[in-house]
């Protein structure tokens, strides 16, 4: 159903991970509600029967306006919480409570502030590793010093210096945790990994570098990311599918669903020059066309206008 | 730009004082108060040298010395070629004091289940919902009121007064607990998940270490209310202890004993809670810059 992953010229120098993995996974949402009891105003609708299916290897970027379900719609998949219809597979298995099956980094608190930078990105794999009590086998610390040596690497890859290494959270910048906190979901190669907003709390340059940064990361080693973001100029950038959730009417009903569902992989030109193409500025108008299209038709004087999409609409 | 100081200043919010001045202010009450009292017991002792109502700072002298080197008078007289070191084992000072942080510690060791109480009920949903309701009930109960019952179930031995404290701090610590890990980002929990932790990684190696110096805060603040029961149930039915011994000189008018003694127990609380902070801050580096 979604066109095969971006395919760009590598202008990008990458450097590999040190234990190269394969990612397999998808994530299948079907029919899937949620509805919340609000009161007097009966049953509040977040999600109404989305239907989405996304491929091992995929960049999705999922956008709209505030209160339209995508955080929603990112702890169904994480299994924070569930939907009152439908199904949610993650690895063609239901997903059923949270688990290492999805990478999470959320806009905030994405760190434990109790453990150092290293402690923060070796905390998951050790646990793989080993439970409680296999931390007392010698073997372990054989595993924890080689594993110490790997997060290393890769965080001096992320850019952080090796004296940041044994600085706590609060010590660090909000870009250089978010790229700690990057590199503790990606340490533990889950099949997908979730982002909520994990930008936006960042200044441009920072939230920039980090873009590019993620992208690099992703071109290398292929995992299925969902990027929850608010940013159209930052999903445009990053995904290689976009989908805009938003609320339109339909029967004297309003309903939160997928109205745009696109692939935009087509751009072949390097990430560094994306941004400044035409191709990607016309794809920009479009979308936020249709974005304000969806909003406005929630405000009270255009409600009575319908929601008219051209397009790949669902 | 420094100014010079103004009257004004004093009631002025956005005035900047400086090191010196701060810390001379800090000491001003303490220079006031003691200065007032030394007023008054001289005025006293003018009208009556044998005044104990404020004693002198001879007379204190004198309490002290006697507290900290002679046996209580319901105990044996020492032997007259006794050491310091027996002088001060046998003392009525040593002695209250033992009783009372004997009582003081063994009650803190039985809060520490109050504190895994919380933190199960705050992570756990059915665990809380067994005891939320109860502990809430429970902190409502004036301690005090169940004295007459501790001491029927108990006795009036070291039990009863035991137990009236960990009744009096355990549900409000229980609740300050259990208040202190739900602030524990949701994230955090979510995240320890997606980092294969089991229930009990998150519980322990998540919620308590982060939680812990906020817990040992709440047990700091909750010593003046354990030192409060443990007052009341020595003051009411005890053989010895600190506060025991107020009691007792109260009926003799015993100033002179009185107040060191008073001192005396604020100093050790002062001690305990010195202790704690150091602590806190030597096991939790990451915190303070937090809490700051």
């Amino acid at each position: 159903m979604v066109s095969p992953a971006l395919k760009l010229e590598p202008e990008l120098e990458v450097v590999p991970i040190a234990a190269p993995f394969k990612w397999r996974t998808e994530i299948a949402l079907r029919d899937v509600s949620v509805a919340y009891p609000a009161g007097r105003e009966g049953v509040k609708t977040v999600l109404s029967g989305i239907n989405l299916e996304i491929a091992a290897g995929e960049f999705v970027a999922v956008l709209g306006e505030t209160g339209c379900g995508k955080s929603t719609m990112l702890r169904l998949i994480l299994g924070q919480e569930f939907p009152t219809g439908g199904a949610i597979a993650v690895d063609g298995k239901p997903v059923k409570r949270i688990d290492a099956r999805c990478g999470y980094v959320p806009q905030k608190y994405s760190l434990f502030p109790d453990r150092t930078v290293l402690g923060n990105v070796t905390y998951g794999p050790e646990n793989m590793k080993s439970g409680l009590l296999g931390r007392l086998r010698p073997s372990f610390r054989q595993y924890r010093k080689e594993l110490r040596a790997e997060a290393t690497a890769y965080l001096q890859r992320m850019g952080l210096r090796a004296q940041d290494l044994n600085k706590y959270p609060h010590q660090l910048s909000g870009g250089m945790q978010q790229r700690v906190a990057i590199a503790q979901a990606l340490l533990m190669k889950p099949p997908v990994l979730l982002m909520d907003e994990a930008f936006s709390a960042l200044d441009p340059s920072t939230r920039s570098s980090l873009q590019e940064q993620l992208h690099a990361i992703w071109q290398e080693s292929r995992p299925t990311i969902v990027f929850v973001t608010h940013n159209t100029q930052e999903a445009l950038l990053l995904g290689t599918r976009l989908v805009l959730l938003g609320r339109y009417q339909e029967e004297h009903a309003q309903k939160n669903n997928v109205l745009l569902d696109m692939d935009i992989s087509t751009s072949r030109l390097p990430f560094s020059r994306r941004a400044h193409s035409n191709e990607f500025h016309e794809l920009h108008e479009y979308v936020k066309q249709i974005a304000y299209k969806s909003s406005s038709m929630n405000r009270e004087e255009d409600a009575a206008q319908p929601l008219t999409l051209e397009g790949n609409l669902r | 730009m420094k100014s010079k100081f103004q009257p004004g200043d004093l009631v002025g919010i956005q005035v900047r004082p400086s090191r010196l001045w701060t810390q001379s202010l800090s000491w001003v009450l303490f220079v006031a108060g003691i200065a007032l009292y030394a007023h008054l017991s001289y005025l006293r002792h003018r009208q009556n040298p044998y005044e104990r109502v404020a004693p002198s700072v001879h007379q204190i002298y004198e309490a002290i010395t006697t507290a900290a080197t002679e046996p209580a008078e319901e105990d044996m007289p020492l032997d007259p070629g006794a050491t310091v070191w027996q002088h001060i084992r046998y003392s009525m000072l040593w002695k209250d004091t033992v009783a009372s942080s004997r009582r003081f510690l063994i009650a803190m060791a039985l809060l520490i289940p109050c504190i895994f109480l919380g933190l199960h009920m705050a992570i756990f949903p059915y665990f809380g919902a067994v005891f939320q309701r109860f502990v809430l009930f429970f902190d409502k109960i004036v301690a005090l009121s169940l004295l007459p019952i501790l001491f029927i179930v108990f006795g009036i031995e070291e039990w009863s007064k035991i137990m009236l404290m960990v009744i009096g701090v355990g549900p409000t610590l229980v609740l300050d607990t259990f208040n202190i890990a739900r602030s524990v980002p949701r994230e955090q929990i979510v995240k320890a998940f997606t980092l294969k932790s089991s229930n009990l990684d998150v519980t322990y190696r998540i919620v308590l270490k982060q939680v812990l110096p906020q817990i040992i805060n709440s047990v700091r603040l909750n010593l003046k209310p354990l030192a409060l029961f443990l007052f009341a149930g020595e003051m009411i039915a005890s053989t010895d202890g600190l506060a025991y011994r107020i009691a007792l000189m109260r009926r003799h008018m015993g100033m002179d004993v009185i107040l060191p003694y008073l001192l005396w127990v604020a100093f050790l609380l002062f001690i305990l809670d010195a202790l704690l902070r150091f602590t806190n801050r030597r096991l939790h580096p990451w915190f303070h810059p937090l809490s700051s």
